[in-house]
């Protein structure tokens, strides 16, 4: 018993000779193959066919900037965290501010949600974006350059994002804005206790270093004739949608009534607002929630004014409930009917009481006056914010649509020749995502017309599944990166692998310390709680090389590549058992019905 | 150095001092502390075997067989229950001649619900081709787990290491625990001529047709007779490593014995000062421990107690309907021998209920003053 291999030799005619031969073949004292099992070609059994194929993740089919969230995730996991950020930053250049205020749909879409709660992908986000930022990361600008130029009006993040991913093609880019300052609504409109303004810059920098020009306090229109647009190859629109909806009720020219977005960006540009003790703000969605809160940092005593009850506000539930925190008083279910004035000057709001009606539109439900039920609310100033729409007075009569935005095709493009349009300015939802995707879509549109290709069809390899979510990876690869567009859904993960871990939030200012100042109230993830996150994700539809397909391989069929990036199936010897398709955890290996 | 040990503690310290590569086993009283403290000396790093927390007995047993197969060195223990839900995979082990190694803590099977000590559980199992110790001590317990990989090794046969549940496995002694240079002189690392491997694969187990059949089983029992070979040559070079050796049998004042008390396990010390007790009234009585119950050692039982006139066997189990397991082996084993002494067979400790001095007293002045038996087992403190 000295030789550590097994029997090799096949003794000839074994199975055939009688017994009387069988002490000269010398059996092993155990029943055992003569012939190894090599000879075997199991594979010949197969008719269901295991196949890796990695598949979309459901919080990249949810990201509005079409992240490659799950990508970055694994690499985080490895706490890889400047991959991770080459991942976002490759999709979305504003990753510290899509970290701290992006209202994260992809943790809608999260598959963990069904399982605990979902993985804190926002507040990874904002760590790996910070991360790398102190780290010393930033773009880099390409080497070659490309002739062609492209105008964007308006810095928001439609237009930040567009600029990034058309420099980084190599194309010269100019950022036309009519502010001061780069940013648009980043800048003028979200109030720094959520994006404080040196992030906001920094990221900026970072994405203008890439080479793009800058000219502020320019409106088109005004400053720059539309036809001084035409030295330019394309232009992207995307200008916002920053005209306050009017009450129309009587005393809204007073003094002392003022749209929320002028008032945000009166705050957000340092310029002093006196708003008296008591302010009124009137409207149920995020410039409301950001405008009393605002308000309240100012040193007024502010209330909100809602036509509806909780349940219909728009503003996002963390807005809301940070709101409650800091003890805002919420009037609900009243409607202004007139401000009262003394001298021009704002003195009162008289309300009228309302009750919920049928649902409209919309699916909510719709307020309804109860007569006679008036009272009148002393106050020295009122804050309207109750919408936003688009100013299209500045555009050539073809880009101006019937109704508040510019009508857009599937690609960004509009009807005159070259030129795309993208963010709030378009009838797309209102948010800094959404945003964002739509200034990525129209970097890719531009190229792919610069290019010579069929723009719809470029775009359709690019999407990551049916939610209008688009990879530049993906474009560039012309979708052939592997990632098939199928959503791996809950069903489709086997859960015995994974155990109940509780979400690690981020940690808040203490309410006492938040409504002194502007200070930023989110205090992003320690580290230890960035990586817990990073490893809660199950990494859904997505091989991270967990090995069970090679241990649970019956046939041992199953090997590691030779470039350990994943692993191989032997179809000699598969024999179609599918055990490894069941085991994978994350839904990584497809079954084919044929051999 | 000396330890004061329990004999679960001590069979996990020889467990340990044999790099035992991996262990799988499902708790069960009296067995369980043996597992718990091998898992904490796996999770502490003093042992490097991969710990394989499982559903069922069943399972574990298929584990460490597995990975026996694949030329681990392995551990498991059970008992009872545990053991009874093991006996397909005990089959398969002997029948595959993998030298799994498991320590068997011996308790009633129900019904009644009982978990306290006897050997119905392990001897129901003497048929599944396993190597069985009976242990006496702590001491022996450890040593008896050295031995055993090296004859199971050595003849690629299971072997099977049995307790009394609670008087051993849970009460504390003095061990002298041998240090690991020590061991691994003895116990080199297990290096099998048959393995799976994913180099050259083979199939293990493959079907035997009729005519080869009963050749393995053959070979099985060729080795189960090398075993009581092996067992005394690895009982000597032990004896050279650590000065302790114990045979077949634990043999008491038996040289001019007229009667001769056997039995197995722990009940041998309390019969150990009744004998003397006995001999200082000039009564000619004797001791023979019976360790090594599989293979039977016949030839040795033969020769030595061909010398008494009258053994007393004290069985701690029963078959129902035929009597005292090992009083009927030992029957089987006289047959055809030239000298045979009178058999007076008693059954008692069934149950963990206690085997006392006065027990064994009672057993001798019974065997001492009547001619013969009455060819009825006589069944210790049960109303008649």
């Amino acid at each position: 018993m000295k030789s550590r291999k097994p029997i090799k030799k096949k003794p000839s005619g074994s199975r055939k000779k009688p017994a009387a031969s069988l002490k000269k073949l010398s059996l092993p004292p155990m029943s055992l193959s003569f012939e190894g099992t090599l000879a075997t070609k199991t594979g010949t059994w197969r008719y269901l066919t295991p196949v890796y194929a990695n598949k979309l993740a459901p919080c990249n089919e949810s990201c509005p900037a079409g992240e490659d969230v799950e990508a970055a995730m694994v690499l985080s996991g490895q706490e890889d965290y400047s991959g991770a950020w080459e991942k976002i930053t490759q999709e979305n250049p504003l990753p510290r501010v899509c970290g701290r205020v992006c209202f994260h749909p992809c943790e809608g879409g999260c598959n963990r949600k069904e399982f605990d709660e979902p993985t804190a992908i926002n507040a990874l986000e904002r760590f790996v974006g910070d991360h790398a930022f102190q780290s010393g990361k930033r773009y880099t600008p390409p080497k070659e350059k490309k002739k062609e130029k492209v105008a964007i009006i308006g810095s928001g993040p439609a237009g930040l994002s567009c600029a990034y991913h058309l420099a980084s093609m190599g194309y010269g880019v100019t950022l036309l804005e009519a502010l001061p300052k780069l940013g648009g609504m980043l800048q003028y409109g979200i109030p720094s206790y959520r994006l404080p303004k040196e992030v906001l810059a920094q990221e900026i920098d970072n994405i203008l270093s890439l080479g793009i020009k800058v000219q502020t306090n320019v409106r088109v229109g005004k400053d720059l004739k539309w036809e001084g647009l035409k030295e330019y190859d394309a232009v992207f629109l995307a200008a916002g949608a920053w005209k306050s909806l009017p009450l129309k009720i009587p005393g809204e020219d007073s003094a002392g009534v003022m749209s929320g977005v002028a008032f945000l960006r009166k705050v957000n540009s340092g310029e002093a607002v006196d708003l008296g003790q008591r302010v009124a703000v009137i409207g149920g969605g995020n410039t409301a929630m950001d405008a009393v809160r605002a308000a309240l940092r100012l040193g007024a005593k502010p209330l909100i004014i809602y036509r509806r009850t909780k349940e219909e506000m728009p503003a996002w539930e963390e807005e809301i409930s940070e709101a409650e925190e800091e003890q805002i008083e919420f009037i609900f279910l009243s409607s202004p009917v007139k401000i009262l004035t003394e001298g021009g000057k704002v003195k009162g709001i008289e309300c009228i009481k309302n009750l919920l009606g049928p649902p409209g539109k919309d699916g909510r439900r719709e307020p309804q006056p109860i007569e006679n039920s008036n009272f009148t609310l002393p106050v020295d100033s009122v804050i309207s914010a109750i919408g936003e729409t688009t100013d299209l007075s500045f555009l050539p009569r073809d880009l101006q649509g019937l109704k508040d935005s510019v009508p857009v095709d599937e690609t960004g493009a509009t009807v005159m020749k070259k030129v795309f349009a993208g963010g709030d300015i378009v009838a797309q939802p209102r948010t800094v995502s959404y945003a964002i995707g739509a200034g990525k879509k129209a970097a890719m549109a531009i190229d792919a017309t610069f290019r010579g290709k069929n723009v719809a069809e470029a775009l359709r390899l690019a999407r990551w599944g049916e939610k209008g979510s688009f990879s530049v990876a993906r474009y560039k690869s012309s979708g052939s990166d592997g990632i098939s567009p199928q959503v791996v859904p809950f069903s489709d993960l086997n859960t015995d692998y994974f155990k109940p871990q509780k979400r690690k939030a981020e940690e808040k200012l203490p309410v006492a310390q938040r409504t002194g100042g502007f200070s930023e109230i989110t205090q992003g993830l320690p580290p230890a709680s960035a990586l817990y996150e990073a490893r809660r994700c199950f990494n859904c539809g997505v091989c991270n090389l967990c090995d069970n397909c090679f241990l649970y391989c019956p046939d041992l069929a199953i090997s590691s590549r030779p470039d350990r990036q994943g692993y191989q199936i032997n179809y000699d010897y598969c024999k179609g058992c599918c055990i490894c398709v069941e085991e994978c955890p994350r839904g990584a290996i497809s079954l084919e019905g044929k051999k | 150095m000396k330890k004061l040990l329990t004999g679960n503690s001590a069979v996990s310290l020889g467990v340990m001092l044999c790099r035992a590569e991996v262990i799988s086993a499902y708790p069960i009283t009296p067995q369980t502390t043996i597992v718990e403290e091998l898992s904490e000396i796996c999770s502490d790093g003093r042992l490097n075997a991969k710990f394989i927390r499982v559903e069922s007995e069943h399972s574990a047993l298929a584990c460490v067989a597995a990975a026996s197969a694949a030329g681990a060195r392995v551990f498991t223990a059970t008992s009872s229950h545990g053991l009874a839900y093991m006996h397909e995979m005990l089959h398969w082990c002997s029948g595959t001649r993998l030298p799994v190694v498991m320590v068997n803590a011996n308790r009633a099977i129900g019904s009644p619900w009982n978990i306290w000590c006897d050997h119905s559980d392990s001897l129901s199992q003497r048929d599944t081709g396993w190597i069985q110790f009976y242990c006496q001590s702590a001491q022996e317990a450890l040593d008896t787990v050295i031995q055993a990989y090296r004859i199971a090794e050595e003849v690629l046969l299971p072997v099977m290491i049995l307790e009394d549940g609670f008087f051993l496995s849970h009460t504390s002694d003095s061990v002298d625990v041998p240090e690991q240079k020590e061991v691994d002189t003895f116990l080199p690392p297990f290096n099998p001529r048959y393995k799976l491997s994913p180099d050259d694969p083979h199939t293990y187990n493959i079907m035997a047709d009729p005519t080869l059949f009963i050749h393995f089983k053959h070979d099985a029992q060729l080795s189960m007779e090398r075993t009581k070979r092996v067992v005394l040559q690895a009982d000597r070079e032990f004896k050279s490593h650590f000065g302790r050796s114990y045979g077949y049998l634990g043999k008491v004042r038996l040289a001019d014995a007229d009667v001769v008390l056997l039995t197995m396990g722990t009940a041998a010390s309390t019969a150990l000062e009744v004998i003397d007790a006995f001999r200082k009234q000039g009564k000619k009585v004797g001791l023979c421990r019976l360790r090594m119950f599989r293979p039977f050692p016949s030839e040795e039982l033969r020769k030595i107690l061909g010398e008494a006139k009258k053994v007393a066997v004290l069985d701690r189990d029963n078959s129902l309907g035929a009597g005292g397991i090992v009083a009927q082996e030992l029957k089987a084993a006289l047959y055809g021998a030239a000298r045979k002494p009178k058999i007076f067979e008693f059954i008692a400790g069934l149950g963990g209920r206690d085997i006392t001095p006065e027990d064994i007293k009672e057993i001798l002045d019974y065997t001492l003053q009547n001619s013969g038996p009455d060819g009825v087992p006589f069944w210790m403190g049960v109303k008649k």
